[in-house]
């Protein structure tokens, strides 16, 4: 055997072990990634999976309770509309036992991971937005930039 | 001063744009008067950026606050160095800062070589004022930094407090060095393809930006890793997320061209992977910049779309074609003067440590960039969290780690099994006998034994590197044995500093390891007086502490770390309010030691009850991630020393007549 076709076998093996770690990572690691419109649309096929949804936390909806296993905080998820409020599409129940970031609160965008079981969504993860270094001058234009981007 | 550095911007953009036409004119019609004018227009472009950036810094510090930049991330109280790092904090004036590096390295560049690779220099300042043009043209009609508002408010909306931290003087600034330093090279590399003088020329000359860059830009990534360790608060260091993942990719791509261009050097081989993997690296450094500002990737980090993404897209798209015609063009002339001899060699063992970098730097792509493949494939936005990032690039690394300690003892063209038995009998052995005695430690974790074993491996043969260099001086030259190790390492630093750079990757490698199977992760709730445990800590809540200033009120749970059964030490983890604007903060408490970090948040307290949340985490050898880091550092700062040998020769060099074209 040539020397170029041993190392064409070290490659080959090399692309075939990465693609082979990239499809089964991709089989463990992905999530679908829904806006609340969007969760909406598809909520019934998504029961008892593993969801990502990013909107906004209405404002007025979130109750929060300090117990022995953490705070358990309960809102209501809005698309980017102003203030979270209520729109055609519908909002979301969240409960969450657990850390709340310090970002959160009642108008910030927040992503939720979870479950969707019995019409709440039961979050394991709630991340706040960081407010990054890129963010434009004022909340509206955050808001107006922010839809396209999470639309897309 | 506004106006002048509106006006700086305006004048840089005719002049970045001049030199570039004057430049191509130059070269196509050897015209030495018009590439004169060019590199002075690049001169005075450094300039303008320079005014643009003092005219920027000016009204920041005099708090200016119809400057709407100005306005949106500086207040009257925020301290000095905040005002001055809010240069970089916003979007038009990080872009500002990334132009007034690359005019600087671009200055740098042009003064080191007016009197050498003349042929080459006029590609290499179109290459770099047509990079500066594009930012121009940007800071000119997307994002200008010097808007002004309708009325002047009378207090700036201040930098977000997350920001508000000491690394955020340092942790940008290097990454951006590190992002625009390899222009540099790629520069180079394109004036090489353009004029034909494909030898090692290019790399020769660049050899220091590029470890630079390199360095700078995994600096960069450290500094990032370790605020968000300090500061964030949820116990790790690195989640994955896009904006990292774009600052990481052309390190990875950077470090894989560190290491072939000394194939090329030493070998005359892998020229046309060499300029793949520049050219990879560069477009990378744009196409992250491009990622963190365009929105394209939802993130943890709120990207805002600004307009930017397709001018980004349209300068990406041309950098890509002009490169790849090039190298097209160039292909026959691009071949090795070698052939690969054996699998077992160095060349060989530099070659796989390319692909696996390679490989990695796809795979964290593939993973960053899946929402939108997925999306445009399925019609659905799929993520993948940090489990694909881990499961994918986790066996790639420690086969990467494996090849640290091979490539560097490993024989040049065909390795002999004798060969194989003198260097690498004892690194095994130390590797075996790690392993052994950690799993007779109770360690059963797989990734862990395998990661230490290849940690002991590796360090085993840098140990025998230097050793058996210091014998042989000693042995030949009579020397004491510090004596000659000094001069081992001062004759041969790009060697040695080499191997140190390795010493602080494998450091680096235990500590990641460490953090990523040992860490112990546990949520109490508990009350005042009672104690917990995480991992082999006992700990006692003692109570909270309340305090109140007219910027901040603090929240404070006093907690005991106890040793048998007695204080020995107390931590306390912190929420802070900050009063304007309101937000409040994390503060975490981290005790450390070199075989662990105790790492401490304060999750959420009741005010009546005094009962707390507390997230405790241990992170074992974390602390060996960090100092890897001083130990790259030394190691390359060891690399870069130009030795008295190189000095000298460079003098010589510059007298003799200019190289031969090597096609």
């Amino acid at each position: 055997m040539k020397r170029g076709q041993k190392l064409g076998i070290g490659a080959v093996l090399l692309v075939g072990a990465l693609g082979y770690l990239m499809y089964a990572g991709v089989e463990q690691g992905s999530v679908y990634y829904f806006t609340v419109e969007e969760f909406q649309a598809r909520k019934a096929e998504m029961a008892n999976q593993g969801v990502r949804v990013a909107g906004r936390v209405s404002t007025g909806s979130v109750q929060r309770r300090t117990s022995a296993k953490g705070t358990e905080l309960k809102f209501t998820l809005g698309d980017f509309a102003e203030g979270g409020g209520a729109q055609a599409a519908g909002l979301i129940a969240v409960e969450f036992t657990g850390v709340v970031p310090d970002m959160f609160a009642e108008g910030r965008d927040v992503i939720v991971e979870g479950k969707y079981i019995d019409d709440t969504l039961r979050a394991q993860t709630v991340m706040t937005s960081c407010p990054s270094k890129y963010e434009p001058g004022t909340d509206q234009a955050q808001a107006n930039a922010r839809k396209p981007a999470a639309a897309q | 001063m506004i106006d002048v550095g509106a006006l700086a911007i305006g004048l840089g953009l005719i002049l970045a744009l001049y030199s570039v036409v004057m430049s191509l004119g130059g070269a196509w019609w050897r015209r030495s008067d018009f590439i004169a004018s060019a590199e002075h227009a690049a001169l005075a472009v450094w300039g303008m950026a320079l005014i643009a950036s003092i005219a920027l810094l000016q009204a920041l510090v005099r708090h200016d606050f119809n400057i709407e930049y100005v306005a949106s991330y500086t207040s009257t109280t925020l301290p000095l160095y905040y005002t001055v790092a809010a240069f970089w904090g916003g979007q038009q004036g990080s872009l500002l800062f990334w132009l007034l590096i690359l005019a600087s390295f671009s200055a740098v560049v042009l003064l080191q070589n007016r009197e050498q690779n003349r042929d080459l220099m006029p590609y290499v300042n179109a290459v770099l004022m047509s990079t500066a043009t594009f930012f121009f043209l940007l800071l000119t009609f997307v994002t200008p930094p010097f808007e002004r508002l309708s009325f002047t408010p009378v207090e700036g909306r201040d930098l977000n407090p997350l920001l508000q931290n000491y690394w955020m003087t340092i942790h940008p600034p290097s990454l951006y060095v590190g992002f625009v330093g390899f222009a540099v090279p790629f520069a180079f590399a394109i004036a090489a393809l353009a004029t034909g003088k494909l030898g090692d020329v290019w790399i020769r000359t660049t050899r220091r930006w590029t470890l630079f860059a390199w360095f700078s830009l995994g600096l960069g990534n450290l500094f990032g890793a370790l605020w968000a360790y300090e500061v964030l608060g949820w116990g790790g260091y690195w989640a994955w997320d896009p904006v990292e993942n774009a600052a990481i990719m052309p390190w990875f791509t950077g470090t894989a061209f560190l290491h072939s261009v000394i194939i090329q050097e030493k070998k005359n081989m892998l020229k046309v992977w060499n300029m793949v993997l520049i050219m990879l690296t560069f477009s990378l450094t744009i196409f992250g910049t491009f990622l963190t500002r365009s929105g394209v990737i939802s993130s943890v980090h709120s990207f805002t779309q600004s307009g930017l993404g397709p001018f980004f897209l349209a300068f990406l798209a041309l950098e890509v074609v002009v490169s790849i015609a090039l190298l097209v063009w160039r292909l026959p002339q691009l071949r090795s003067e070698n052939e690969l001899d054996s699998l077992l060699s160095r060349e060989s063992a530099f070659l796989f440590n390319n692909l696996i970098l390679v490989a990695i730097a796809f795979a964290v792509f593939w993973g960053t960039m899946f929402p939108v493949i997925s999306e445009a494939v399925r019609g659905v936005k799929i993520t993948v969290g940090p489990p694909f990032f881990n499961k994918v690039n986790a066996p790639l690394g420690l086969a990467l780690l494996f090849l640290t300690g091979v490539g560097p003892v490993i024989a040049w063209r065909r390795a002999s099994w004798a060969n194989l038995q003198r260097n690498f009998a004892k690194p095994v052995i130390a590797g075996l006998i790690g392993g052994v005695a950690l799993f007779g430690a109770g360690v059963r974790s797989y990734w862990a034994l395998v990661s230490f074993s290849l940690v002991f491996f590796v360090l085993a043969t840098i140990v025998v590197e230097f050793y058996r260099g210091t014998r042989a001086r000693q042995a030949m030259v009579g020397e004491n044995a510090l004596q000659a190790l000094s001069r081992l390492i001062g004759k041969n630093r790009r060697r040695y500093g080499g191997y140190v750079v390795h010493l602080g990757v494998v450091m680096a490698f235990a500590g990641i390891t460490g953090t990523s199977v040992f860490r112990v992760e546990r949520q109490v709730t508990v009350n005042e007086g009672q104690t917990f445990e995480v991992g082999s800590h006992t700990l006692r809540y003692n109570g909270l502490e309340e305090r109140d200033t007219p910027h901040i009120a603090y929240m404070t749970a006093n907690v005991s770390l106890l040793k048998d059964g007695r204080p020995v030490e107390t931590l306390k983890p912190e929420k802070r309010f900050y009063k304007k604007p309101e937000q409040p903060t994390t503060e975490v408490a981290i005790r450390s030691t070199l075989g662990s970090d105790l790492y401490l948040v304060l999750g959420s307290y009741d005010e009546d009850t005094r009962m707390v949340t507390i997230l405790a985490y241990v992170n074992p050898l974390i602390s060996f991630l960090w100092m890897g880091g001083v130990v790259i550092t030394l190691g390359t700062v060891l690399a870069m020393w130009p030795s008295r040998v190189a000095v000298r020769a460079r003098a010589f060099a510059s007298q003799a007549p200019s190289e031969e074209a090597v096609s």
